[in-house]
């Protein structure tokens, strides 16, 4: 009786363990196929036929078709640059310089991936429409209600999500290179809170 | 105290072995992956241009609002298959995936330099190509891309580059088409 209640024990941790440590690898990505500059985080494999499992796991979950790593990157951010989640009750300031790509895009998602609407019928600013600085520098608002230049309006209430895709990347290995992405890569900064 | 060792060992062991099963299966048993969801818009060997994402409606995670997409599933078991599309601009992509959703070749517009485009997709070695994809000289604008798998998907992306290029590009999209090849026509035109 003891054995057998032993061995239970030992599955159902093993169980826990083994499928908790798969899910949170899967889902949240970890150092061997994610890296993190600053508030962006990026799947290094992803689409690549010879990708790791974990990046395949992950990409198959989460049901897109990504181009693969050679030629496109997709950043994605959850929370600002201090780490806090990004929340539909504060607004933020995304600054940057455009990223080496042939073309990038900057969208906004509510924490379920779900375009928010708004009036503007504005979900994303892309390196052909966003209104940039003399020397190239783009500023876009997030908030709830208009701001004059670049504003991507932002959800009600909940979390939010960001994507930033970059396509036929030049040097996406660069890109990867922590130190020349925190250069290249937008900041995001969180203005007031309701 | 031993039993408390050989337990934390089994453990461990045991958790390993169900870590690696759930890692190296989930790509077959995710429901909702790319190919289920492809598979849900359209027959085979038919080209879909996908409805602009929008608040209510992303036919795939996450989407771009800001590009246009013509998906194609296709099918290689009845011989090539054959995708034409207009390229717009040198932004446009040609991305070919398996059903698991790994993305074996991929080409653009800048790479291909012409505003019209035939692909045929073929299995490894069916028209007599190597491993990856060739431009065949004697025949202008056709690209044999050379498929691992004998089912798959293609995606047009076409990003705009401004909100009222939206009805031009879907246009453009739509008149593409993706078709099984008859026999005796590939290189006929």
């Amino acid at each position: 009786m003891r054995l057998l209640l032993n061995l239970l024990f030992i599955f159902i941790a093993a169980l826990a363990l083994g499928l908790g440590s798969a899910w949170y690898m899967i889902e949240e990505g970890s150092a061997l196929t994610t890296s993190h500059v600053g508030p962006w985080s990026v799947w290094r494999s992803a689409g690549k036929p010879d990708a790791d499992p974990y990046t395949k796991a992950h990409m198959a979950r989460a049901g897109r078709l990504p181009i693969t790593a050679t030629s496109a990157l997709y950043f994605f951010a959850n929370s600002d640059e201090k780490g806090n989640t990004l929340s539909a009750n504060c607004e933020y300031v995304v600054e940057g310089r455009p990223l080496n790509a042939a073309w990038w895009s900057l969208a906004i998602y509510d924490g379920t991936g779900r375009l928010i609407p708004n009036k503007a019928g504005r979900h994303a600013f892309n390196r052909t429409d966003v209104a940039r600085r003399a020397d190239g520098s783009f500023r876009i608002v997030l908030a709830q209600s208009a701001r004059p230049g670049n504003w991507l309006p932002t959800a009600k209430q909940g979390s939010l999500k960001l994507v930033l895709r970059a396509y036929d990347l030049r040097d996406a290995d660069s890109v990867l290179d922590k130190a020349a992405a925190e250069r290249g890569l937008p900041t995001i900064r969180k203005i007031v809170c309701r | 105290m031993r039993t408390a060792i050989v337990s934390a060992l089994g453990i461990i062991f045991l958790a390993a072995l169900i870590h690696i099963t759930a890692v190296l299966s989930l790509p077959y048993l995710a429901p909702k992956n790319a190919w289920a969801r492809v598979s849900a818009l359209s027959e085979a060997n038919k080209m879909v241009v996908l409805p602009a994402a929008s608040p209510s409606h992303q036919s795939l995670p996450l989407m771009a609002s800001d590009v246009r997409y013509g998906v194609c599933r296709f099918n290689l078991d009845n011989g090539p298959v054959r995708l034409s599309t207009q390229i717009l601009d040198d932004l446009w992509s040609i991305a070919f995936y398996t059903p698991r959703g790994e993305n074996f070749y991929a080409i653009n517009g800048r790479e291909l330099k012409r505003s019209q485009i035939e692909i045929i997709i073929s299995t490894r070695n069916e028209v007599g190509v190597k491993a990856g994809a060739s431009l065949l000289d004697e025949i202008e604008d056709l690209v044999v891309v050379d498929s691992p798998v004998r089912e798959g998907i293609a995606v047009i992306r076409a990003p705009l580059l401004g909100p009222s290029y939206a009805v031009q590009t879907e246009a453009a999209l739509k008149r593409g088409a993706c078709t099984r090849n008859l026999p005796g026509s590939d290189f006929n035109r």
